[in-house]
């Protein structure tokens, strides 16, 4: 078995899990200009929303993901509307950090709801394909497949929708937009929806290769933040090259580091662009 | 309105008599001794939230069962709970109100051994008795002063037990794979000391505890061929590591402690993937009698060894105190073992005692978990281990060492 190509396709199938919820964290910054941070555990919700979904009312897991981005979407619009909102006025670092005490309270209302046990998703766990020496997990093939077709309609529906015109505009200019008579708040809120759905469903896919419990979210919150920063804060096609980037740069990593430093990779990432390249791989620069 | 009161010169001089012969009585008498306060710091929430709530529970059936007899040194017990979340940062915070705030003499039922070595400076700096479950050599070294005690075997014991259980395996090519933790790198040590004493190899690879897919670790350990891995994580990486070396196609042996490959992995994971799995533990005495009053105060017919301990600590810390007639850490520290260990009668439970030291009696008291007998660093001397086997599913007796 030859390590390094082997860990170029687990880095590429873990980037591929990482995107849908940066995707989701980055769209948030774009038209709301603070990195929101309860992401991690509304991915946790997510993905206990498609448990409940899967196991507890027997859906496929198809249906499933579309109940956690229901749920994950409303969860988040809701907690925005009623937590977040109000501090807006106060700037986006308090606007942060009050998404940091949300996660808490969020990963801790789950506890309540379901216990501190590991659960897992109705499913079989399959041994992995082969091929030359090379190992892929079919549930890996699986969520990569799930993860690209959501990814192609997000894109389909930003890059030809009105939406997506809307959204581009709100997030260029608000004031403009609203002028122009764009409904901002709607388009916002419908933005947040769309991207904490995305985040539900990143929650769900990391947990049908793995099993769930309440800290599921905040276990990939680093990556999925580095992701976004490296992208470009902001840029939708930025967090899904700065997932793939974080993604193998974290399992390349093993080459060179022991394993208990792997997280260390995202922190560099992110200290590596804030330096050479504020504006991130794809973000614009800002005047 | 005013209200005036006059009072008389009979009534002065009755007072007066009353406070001074109160002056006169020896300080023993005037002084009633400060109650006993415990403070419970299991981990509710996190890792360790499958056993925080029983093993509090343990603790609070004991002192309601010391409380519904008078409690000790005339007064009843108080006891305060805290969560550690499993997090050390948390697990500090607890610590400091239950010590500063709350003004607790003893701490009981620290589980993760990095929270014990965070939380256990802040017992022994302000002489307040630690009583933990936590395994990590390096905790029992610290210089704690005596102000620990443990009712874990150590990670050294635990180690050897489950190394030389792969070796009578037949294991040839072992290997250990585990988080960052206390015990990773003593672990790792004494397993490889065991694989040298009986020609077997021996790899290692710790990795970063809170990551969602151990894929890449996997197919770095298996690059060495191993035939029998120790698993030295917790329940949550374990899930995941499991799985992982399932789908790499992994067909040697593997045994996980059964703090780690628990109940809630059990449920969490398909048959196929734990079938053969080895688990190991430090078992309570079951049998005992102090082991059917747990499963009484907890209502189940399987006891943890965790809230075997922590009932353990509740009894420990109430007859110390009652032994030495006070209610501080120091009291405690100093009288522990003479409850513990000796010649004194044998009792399982904390009412029982302390009938036999209110007669002027000694007592050695055995426990739930084991004998409960500690050396000078306070760790204890002897347990028994239990080697389970996961059949279809279900954890099945394999061989009690």
């Amino acid at each position: 078995m030859e390590l390094v190509p082997q860990l170029i396709i687990n880095g590429l199938l873990y980037g591929s899990l990482l995107a849908l919820p940066a995707i989701g964290f980055t769209t948030i910054f774009a038209v709301l200009r603070f990195p929101n941070f309860s992401v991690a555990s509304i991915a946790t919700i997510g993905a206990f929303a498609a448990l409940v979904a899967n196991v507890d009312l027997g859906l496929p897991i198809i249906a499933s993901v579309a109940v956690a981005f229901l749920v994950a979407g409303a969860v988040g619009v809701a907690t925005d509307k009623i937590v977040l909102q109000p501090m807006r006025p106060y700037g986006a670092l308090t606007t942060a950090i009050a998404s940091i005490a949300l996660t808490v309270v969020l990963e801790n209302m789950v506890r309540f709801g379901f216990g501190n046990d590991i659960r897992g998703y109705d499913l079989p766990i399959l041994r992995d394909w082969r091929f030359w020496g090379i190992r892929v997990g079919p549930q890996q093939v699986e969520n990569l497949i799930v993860s690209a077709a959501v990814m192609t309609a997000l894109f389909l529906f930003l890059r030809f929708g009105r939406f997506g015109k809307a959204m581009r505009a709100v997030a260029d200019n608000p004031q403009l937009a609203l002028l122009k008579g764009i409904p901002t708040e709607r388009v916002t809120q419908l933005a947040v929806f769309i991207a904490m759905g995305l985040v539900g469903i990143g929650g769900v896919l990391q947990g049908l290769g793995t099993a769930i419990d309440p800290l599921t979210g905040f276990r990939f919150i680093l990556s999925i933040f580095a992701a976004a920063v490296v992208g470009g804060l902001g840029s939708i096609p930025g967090a899904v090259a700065g997932a793939f980037v974080i993604g193998i740069g974290e399992e390349l990593s093993l080459v060179v580091l022991d394993a208990t430093y792997k997280s260390t990779v995202g922190f560099f990432a992110i200290l590596l662009v804030l330096t050479l390249r504020p504006q991130g791989l794809l973000g614009r620069k800002r005047a | 309105m005013h209200k005036t009161f006059h009072v008389r010169r009979r009534q002065f001089l009755a007072g007066t008599a009353a406070g001074a012969s109160l002056l006169a009585m020896p300080a023993i008498v005037r002084a009633q001794p400060a109650a006993l306060r415990i403070g419970t710091l299991t981990p509710l929430t996190g890792a360790g939230g499958n056993y925080g709530p029983s093993m509090r529970d343990a603790i609070v059936g004991v002192v309601d069962a010391v409380n519904g007899a008078g409690g000790v040194l005339g007064q009843p017990i108080e006891i305060i709970s805290e969560d550690t979340q499993t997090s050390p940062e948390a697990a500090v915070r607890a610590a400091r109100k239950l010590v500063d705030l709350d003004g607790v003499s003893a701490v009981m039922g620290t589980w993760a051994s990095a929270v014990t070595t965070a939380v256990a400076p802040v017992c022994w700096e302000s002489a307040r008795m630690l009583f933990t479950v936590s395994g990590a050599d390096s905790i029992t070294q610290l210089p704690h002063m005596g102000y620990i005690i443990r009712t874990q075997p150590n990670s050294q014991l635990q180690i050897r037990v489950a190394a030389e259980f792969m070796i009578a395996q037949g294991a040839q090519r072992m290997a250990w794979i585990g988080p960052q933790t206390p015990f990773a790198e003593s672990s790792i040590a004494i397993m490889a000391e065991v694989a040298a004493a009986n020609g077997a190899s021996m790899e290692s690879l710790i990795y970063e505890a809170d990551k969602t897919s151990y894929r890449s670790e996997v197919d770095q350990i298996m690059a060495g061929d191993p035939d029998f891995l120790l698993l030295g994580g917790y329940a949550t990486d374990t899930t995941v590591l499991l799985r992982d070396l399932y789908q790499a196609g992994y067909e040697g042996g593997m045994i996980g402690p059964a703090y780690a490959v628990n109940q809630s992995v059990l449920d969490a994971l398909p048959a196929e993937v734990l079938e053969g799995v080895f688990t190991w533990e430090g078992t309570p005495d079951i049998g005992s009698g102090a082991y059917a009053r747990v499963q009484e105060i907890l209502g189940v017919d399987v006891v943890d060894p965790y809230s075997a301990q922590t009932y353990d600590h509740a009894n420990l810390c109430i007859l110390a105190a009652a032994a030495a007639s006070g209610a501080s850490g120091e009291a405690i520290r100093d009288a522990v073992r003479t409850i513990s260990q000796g010649d004194g009668e044998a009792v399982d439970n904390a009412l029982d005692g302390l009938e036999i030291l209110a007669a002027g009696g000694a007592v050695n008291y055995t426990g739930a978990s084991g004998p409960c007998d500690f050396t000078e660093i306070g760790d204890i001397t002897g347990t028994q281990f239990l080697i389970k086997r996961i059949e279809g599913g279900a954890a099945v007796d394999f061989e009690r060492i």
